[in-house]
């Protein structure tokens, strides 16, 4: 039964064809939309063809069931090829097959025989001398007269192809790691304020933080033409109200912090940064003053003490309004400023004698004016912690490996018969590799070549 | 125009011409037109090294120094000189001349697409923060060493097949120089394993960038995928000649595909939405 299910799993049809189905199923999560919301890029299919995709995960399907299924299939039959195979590797190996073997020499090509005229002891010398330096593992048997040879090099390269089908599942086994024990999330934290809570982008809800970061600023800068040059956050990261650590963030620099990273991902505008207020007097000179939220300041008649309550960027679709909380002896009282109060006037006409809170002359002899209000920046901050990481960078690194051993090396095998001849000695030479033909006639040849100059040399 | 944007349009009449020698050598079957098309692709390169060189310093000179890699302009001209110098490379090291009509016109279209689309931008231009990284010049040079690789197999393929149809219909003239079947196919693994090397390399510093950058060193952004699903495809490629023995005419139609996909994961993925919107 074992062995049916490893026989099974370990087809090479199974690689090929299970390659080529995720690469399918690959195109078509580059085609359909993934996550999905129900938007205008789909609107022209039926509902049902929708739900259909929907039933199937394809808004998700890196992430669907099947997808998943997919890969561990392909796990499985890199497993089960690499056990099915591994012996004979293995053995190929550790064998050193005897050198006077006469197998190699059938047939073999006339340009692979050699007749040199020197003694068979000279001869000796020389080609063991040439094939200790080229190979490992040489090995010599002689026979009253004939010598044989063997060498070998680059026997560890049947293993590469193990390495790299190990490192695969190395990067497998990382990914995994890292979507069952990490995740990602985001938050958008506008400059000035904190956040410890998260949203989680996978697995939607949020998450709690142990800390607190703040957003103390954000900025772009630009260069010459408009195009943007840098974002920068100004971070602050608290634990029990106290900074632990402070930096910049930016994109390509993101920051470490408990375990978790930090990236530069978005930013955007909202109102609320500085609103500019305009006071008239009752002799008519006019102040304009900055304000922020909750700032205050002072009236010298009635004693009154003026806070920003809010700031909003258009409150019930009047444009921008600022509301007020003024204290005094008379009472206390809260007045909506808005900056387009003539254009609003001007079209309900009753407005300010029916809802005197928008009335910006009601505390008399005061009368206000928002000249503007200024946007300020949010940050918008990507999370994530994947413990996995390392074990796939580590993956990746013996993938490279096992790819220089797998394509650039080969188990060469050289056997060599001498034979002692009238007034010289016949030498044959017969090689095998388990890859690269080419590399191996070239060095095939460069070996009869040097011992062909051994024989100009005498 | 600056000057090293003019150098490179003229570096594709250059690569044109050498096309041009390249197809009479391979047409009429002779010799003396060899010669005079590598001579040309070699003064090509020189002048495309040259006006490269110049870009690079020209950036440095505007105040926002870096290497000629960052937009689709830059891409397209890396991508010319990668693949002109693989093929003069292999040219040298096999001494044979036939592939030249094969690839150099590939090298010429995409100087010529880079220099006269006017949906492509020669200007230098800085780079947005989301490019200023180290991992730039490593990631795009491995990615397009790796897709220079893959045109010259996809140039061995239709050489092939070419070949294959030329025996099929009885010998014609102008196939009298193309290299015999065998060595064709051993080249054009050769080319696919370097291509995949590269693509490999190209994945992995893509996704060591990505992980400083966006967060996730795989996030099946559309490039992404595109690149896994070409890696895919040439590792079929690769399995089915070690384990099934595939050879000659299937590997020559699947150095095809394998292109297809690659053209694709270049140029087909900016029509899908995604973050690599830079190239």
């Amino acid at each position: 039964m074992k062995h049916t299910i490893l026989s099974l799993f370990s087809s090479p049809k199974l690689t090929i064809s299970l390659l080529i189905i995720i690469a399918v199923a690959s195109i078509v999560g580059t085609i359909i939309p993934q996550q999905y919301d129900g938007g205008e890029s789909l609107r022209h299919l039926s509902p049902g063809l929708i739900e259909a995709f929907k039933s199937l995960q394809l808004f998700d399907m890196y992430h669907s069931a099947w997808f998943i299924i997919l890969m561990c299939l392909l796990s499985l039959n890199l497993i089960a090829c690499s056990l099915n195979r591994f012996p004979t590797s293995w053995r190929l190996f550790k064998k050193t097959p005897s050198p006077d073997r006469s197998k190699p020499f059938d047939d073999l090509p006339p340009e692979r025989t050699l007749t040199i005229g020197r003694r068979l002891d000279q001869a000796i010398r020389r080609v063991e001398d040439l094939l200790r330096r080229r190979y490992k593992r040489v090995r010599r048997k002689d026979t009253p007269k004939t010598t044989f040879f063997y060498g070998e090099k680059g026997a560890y390269s049947h293993f590469g192809v193990y390495i790299i089908h190990a490192s695969i599942l190395i990067v497998i086994a990382g990914a995994v790691i890292g979507s069952l024990l990490g995740f990602e999330a985001f938050v958008n934290i506008p400059e000035g304020e904190s956040a410890n809570v998260v949203s989680l982008t996978r697995q939607k809800g949020s998450k709690e933080l142990d800390f607190t970061v703040r957003c103390d600023a954000f900025s772009i800068a630009y260069y010459d033409n408009g195009m943007p040059k840098e974002y920068r956050s100004h971070l602050s990261f608290l634990k029990d109200n106290e900074i632990v650590y402070q930096g910049p963030l930016l994109v390509n620099h993101p920051i470490t912090f408990h375990g978790i990273r930090f990236y530069q991902a978005s930013y955007g505008t909202i109102p609320g940064g500085q609103a500019y207020l305009s006071i008239q007097q009752g002799d008519g000179r006019k102040t304009t003053i900055p304000v922020k939220l909750r700032d205050s300041f002072y009236l010298k008649e009635h004693d009154a003490r003026v806070t920003i309550e809010r700031i909003e960027d258009n409150l019930m679709s009047m444009g921008p309004a600022v509301l007020l909380s003024i204290q005094s002896a008379q009472g206390n009282m809260s007045l909506w400023i808005f900056k387009e109060i003539e254009r609003i006037t001007e079209g309900i006409p009753w407005l300010l004698e029916r809802v005197p809170k928008f009335n910006p002359g009601l505390f008399q002899p005061y009368y206000f004016k928002l000249d503007k209000i200024e946007n300020k920046y949010y940050t918008g901050l990507q999370l994530s912690r994947d413990p996995g990481v390392s074990i796939v960078a580590i993956g990746a690194l013996f993938i490279v490996v096992g790819f220089f051993i797998t394509f650039f090396s080969s188990h060469k095998r050289v056997w060599v018969r001498l034979d002692e001849q009238q007034g010289g000695t016949r030498i044959m030479v017969s090689a095998t590799s388990n890859r690269d033909p080419v590399g191996l006639k070239r060095e095939t040849e460069h070996l009869l070549k040097h011992l062909k100059e051994a024989e100009v040399a005498v | 125009m600056t000057i090293n944007a003019t150098i490179l349009s003229w570096v594709t009449f250059v690569y044109f011409g050498s096309s041009i020698f390249y197809l009479f050598r391979t047409v009429t079957g002779r010799e003396f037109w060899g010669p005079l098309a590598s001579l040309v692709a070699f003064v090509g390169l020189i002048a495309q090294t040259f006006a490269l060189i110049l870009r690079w310093v020209e950036s440095y000179k505007l105040g926002i120094g870096h290497a000629p890699l960052s937009n689709l302009y830059e891409s397209l001209i890396f991508f010319a000189w990668a693949t002109v110098l693989l093929y003069l490379i292999i040219e040298w090291r096999i001494k044979s001349r036939s592939l030249g009509a094969f690839v150099i016109p590939f090298a010429f279209l995409a100087m010529a697409y880079a220099s006269f689309s006017p949906h492509v931008n020669s200007r230098i231009q800085p780079l947005i923060p989301a490019l200023q990284s180290n991992w730039l010049i490593s990631h795009v040079l491995t990615c397009f060493f790796g897709y220079a690789a893959f045109t010259i197999a996809c140039g061995l393929g239709l050489m092939y097949l070419l070949k294959g149809l030329g025996e099929a219909g009885g010998s014609r003239p102008f196939l009298r120089l193309l290299p015999g079947r065998e060595i064709l196919d051993e080249l054009s693994y050769h080319s696919i394993v370097i291509g995949f090397i590269f693509l490999t390399l190209g994945i992995i510093t893509g996704s060591v960038w990505a992980y400083s950058a966006w967060g996730s060193y795989w996030s099946w952004d559309p490039k992404e995928t595109w690149s896994l699903i070409t890696w895919l495809i040439y590792a079929a490629m690769l399995h089915s000649r070690f384990v099934r023995g595939w050879r000659g005419k299937r590997m020559a139609i699947m150095s095809i595909i394998g292109f297809g996909s690659v053209l694709f994961t270049y140029f087909g993925v900016n029509y899908l939405p995604g973050l690599h919107s830079y190239f």
